[in-house]
């Protein structure tokens, strides 16, 4: 990575931190994202797949103010399926939105009302047929509809459905519309609050943007003003303006709609104030810039903007209070703050605004509107010096004192019993102080294999923060990976609210020699590339000797049995005390069984047969051996 | 050389107090115990030499010898008339109990041989 990529670096990143650090905080509402909504139309125009997407195109497109081509009309026709009243509605809306397009009623007739007269549509439906219906000028039955709508609101209570009651209530006479309007608040209550900040409705944003377009539609038809609270508008609004992008079409064509009723000065309107210049405050951009507009970015009309106050984000400290803003535009929709002062230091500030308009309110969102922006200053770098000194001792240091932007000409040249020291300190040129910044580098480069070694300079607590950073040639041999060669040094430092970054060439050529020998560079290529394949190893079998040496073994260990009868036969074993008869030889028969069940224990059977038959074994050679024992006690007694 | 000659003559002298005065039967009983030695030296030399692979096995054999000795050795405590005051069991309930036990080390020898 050269220096130059990580200059740029630091100077994109700081300033977007900045910028984002300041903008997401806001919770104003922000104008509508029309040119992206304009376009998502423009290029769904381009190719149309199905009739649905024209109609929310055209009429999307058409809301923006763009007429759409007659050419679309023939499209129409070819795309529309006739034996389906949702493909039939949104073919005459489409038809609607064209200067001259007239589609063939006859055809669509027998559809459109077989819907209006069967027991089983559902509510979207009841509203294709009836729209269809008006735009194609046939004639609508609405005792008959009512009748319908108010069966369907008992088995289908979904958002949705009563959705679509509002919006056949609006295609219907004025007191049906005006019943329609009265249930408004009730379908407020049952959207949901996020945060306490925005309201929607389940079914994402071409849901909550149908409904309340819905509101106003049925309102509009009903000749009277919206029953909604102001806030709960406001929090719609806010959900609405948080939208940037959407996926559909449709929901394209319905948040455009309701951005356009939103915007309307005939009903209520929320206000949207915004920043229109940079955040960042210096001699050069001395004043914030605010832009009071409604969600379409249109004035609003004659209206004064007050500061309530502005606080500083970390400790609090408020530096205006109350003070007006100077309209800077005829029309009321730019406003200017002078914030540039040696009165105000450098910070992140939020500013609180307020609106009164001159007429009677039918603005909302007045209070609660909040902008950031930070004042910044110009530093300075004074009192550089780097001085080379002895590990051991710093008393014979050679100093030299350096000056921003020159390099120093001076070859350095430090072994592995030396160090460095870098000391300067930063100073606000404005108010005069030292200040810290929240980047600050020595950085050394490698001229070679242009790998870089970067220090951290630490500065010292108190109000004259002196940066200093040592580079000891032994203890951070490690660092350097013990390559010795010539090095350049810069220092590098930045901050949010420090106008200029520095990258300042300290020096060219610094000779550094490190005691051990050089260490290859890591390559971290490879760390990314794929490892060796572990392959598993099952358990090896145990080391078995040859075959030959357990037989021999097994042969030795019948050896000490041949040895046992010698040594019987050498002291006089002998049977002839054996006593023969019955109990002797079952005493001999049970015992000999004896061992040839442990023999078939071994070989076949388990425990529990081996238990049982030595069980039923054990009665015959206890009783038998019983008997031979006493037979050779009463011997014995006899002899004695 | 000649703590040797006294150690080689304690030993002679053990040895012909031992043929003398140790009835027949324990003497045949002792012929049976260094069998039972043999065997477990011969197989735990086995095992050092070439491993513990079954081990299982070696333990039941080594087992299998120890509790032999130790039973024979209790048989011929038990019989050794010298020893009568302290035990007051007759020779055929000494050779009964010396049966009852060997049939359970075998079961179990034979459990564990695998």
């Amino acid at each position: 990575m050269t220096s130059t990529s990580f200059m740029m670096i630091i100077f994109m990143i700081l300033p977007i931190f900045s910028w984002c650090a300041t903008s997401t905080v806001a919770a104003n509402l922000s104008p509508a994202n029309l040119d992206g909504l304009k376009a998502q139309f423009q290029t769904a125009m381009k190719s149309f797949s199905d009739v649905a997407s024209l109609h929310y195109t055209l009429a999307g497109i058409k809301e923006l103010g763009v007429q759409p081509p007659d050419s679309f009309c023939n499209d129409i026709k070819k795309l529309v399926d006739k034996s389906n009243i949702e493909s039939i509605y949104h073919a005459t809306e489409a038809a609607k939105t064209l200067a001259n397009c007239k589609l063939p009623v006859e055809d669509y007739r027998s559809v459109v009302t077989s819907t209006l007269q069967s027991d089983k549509s559902t509510t979207s439906e009841v509203y294709y047929a009836v729209s269809s219906s008006v735009n194609l000028g046939l004639t609508v039955d609405e005792a008959s509809i009512e009748k319908r709508l108010n069966a369907l609101a008992k088995t289908d209570d979904s958002i949705l459905s009563q959705g679509y009651a509002l919006l056949t209530g609006a295609q219907l006479s004025q007191p049906v519309a005006k019943f329609y309007a009265d249930t408004v608040n009730d379908l407020v209550q049952q959207a949901d609050e996020i945060d306490g900040r925005t309201l929607q409705y389940e079914g994402g944003v071409g849901t909550t943007a149908l409904l309340v377009s819905a509101f106003y539609e049925v309102a509009e038809k009903a000749g009277a003003a919206m029953k909604i609270d102001p806030k709960q508008l406001h929090k719609f609004a806010s959900y609405f303006s948080t939208k940037r992008h959407v996926a559909t079409l449709r929901s394209a064509y319905y948040l455009t709609k309701v951005f356009k009723y939103l915007s309307d000065n005939k009903n209520t309107m929320p206000v949207v104030v915004t920043r229109v210049s940079p955040s960042a405050i210096s001699a050069q951009n001395p004043s914030v810039l605010v832009s009071v507009s409604n969600l379409l970015g249109q004035p609003v009309g004659e209206i004064s903007v007050v500061a309530e106050s502005a606080k500083r984000k970390d400790d609090g400290v408020v530096v205006i209070s109350k003070q007006k803003l100077t309209s800077k535009a005829s029309d009321f929709s730019v406003f200017e703050l002078p914030f540039y002062d040696t009165k105000i230091p450098r910070g992140f500030y939020t500013i609180h605004l307020t609106l009164t308009p001159r007429g009677d309110g039918k603005l909302i969102g007045l209070t609660d509107n909040t902008i950031d922006v930070k004042v910044t200053s110009e530093g300075a770098i004074e009192n550089a010096e780097l001085s080379v000194s002895d590990r051991d001792n710093t008393a014979q240091a050679k100093t030299y004192k350096l000056t921003y932007p020159n390099v120093q000409s001076e070859k350095l040249e430090l072994d592995y019993h030396q160090k460095l020291v870098l000391k300067f300190q930063i100073k606000d040129k404005r108010t005069g102080e030292f200040i810290r910044v929240q980047q600050a580098f020595l950085r050394f480069t490698n001229k070679k294999s242009n790998k870089e070694i970067i220090y951290l300079a630490e500065a010292t607590d108190g109000s004259n923060s002196q940066y200093k950073v040592e580079v000891d040639l032994q203890t951070n041999a490690n660092d350097f990976r013990h390559q010795s060669g010539a090095y350049n040094a810069a220092l590098i430092l930045g901050d949010q609210l420090l106008q200029n970054a520095y990258e300042w060439k300290l020096n060219d050529n610094i000779q550094l020699s490190f005691h051990e020998d050089s260490q290859a560079d890591k390559n971290h290529q490879n760390l990314y590339v794929p490892r060796p394949e572990i392959v598993h190893q099952f358990r090896l079998d145990e080391v078995r000797p040859p075959t030959i040496v357990s037989l021999v073994f097994s042969a030795l260990t019948l050896l000490p049995l041949l040895i046992l009868f010698i040594l019987w036969i050498k002291l006089g074993f002998n049977l002839s005390g054996l006593p023969l008869g019955l109990s002797p030889l079952g005493f001999h028969i049970s015992h000999g069984a004896v061992f040839a069940l442990m023999f078939f224990y071994w070989k076949y059977l388990d425990m529990f047969q081996t238990i049982r038959y030595l069980a039923l074994i054990s009665i015959p050679l206890f009783i038998f051996g019983h008997r031979v024992l006493a037979t050779l006690a009463a011997r014995r007694e006899k002899k004695a | 050389m000649s703590q040797l000659g006294q150690v080689v003559g304690i030993l002679r002298k053990l040895n012909e107090e031992y043929q003398i005065s140790t009835p027949k039967k324990l003497k045949l009983i002792d012929a049976y115990l260094v069998y039972v030695l043999l065997t477990g030296i011969i197989q735990f030399a086995y095992c050092l030499l070439v491993g513990t692979f079954p081990f299982n096995s070696f333990l039941s054999g080594f087992i299998s010898t120890v509790g032999c000795f130790i039973l024979a050795a209790s048989l011929r405590i038990q019989l050794n008339k010298a020893n009568q005051s302290t035990f007051n069991v007759t020779p055929e309930r000494a050779f009964a109990d010396f049966v009852f036990a060997h049939i359970i080390l075998h079961l179990v020898v034979m459990n564990f041989i695998g």
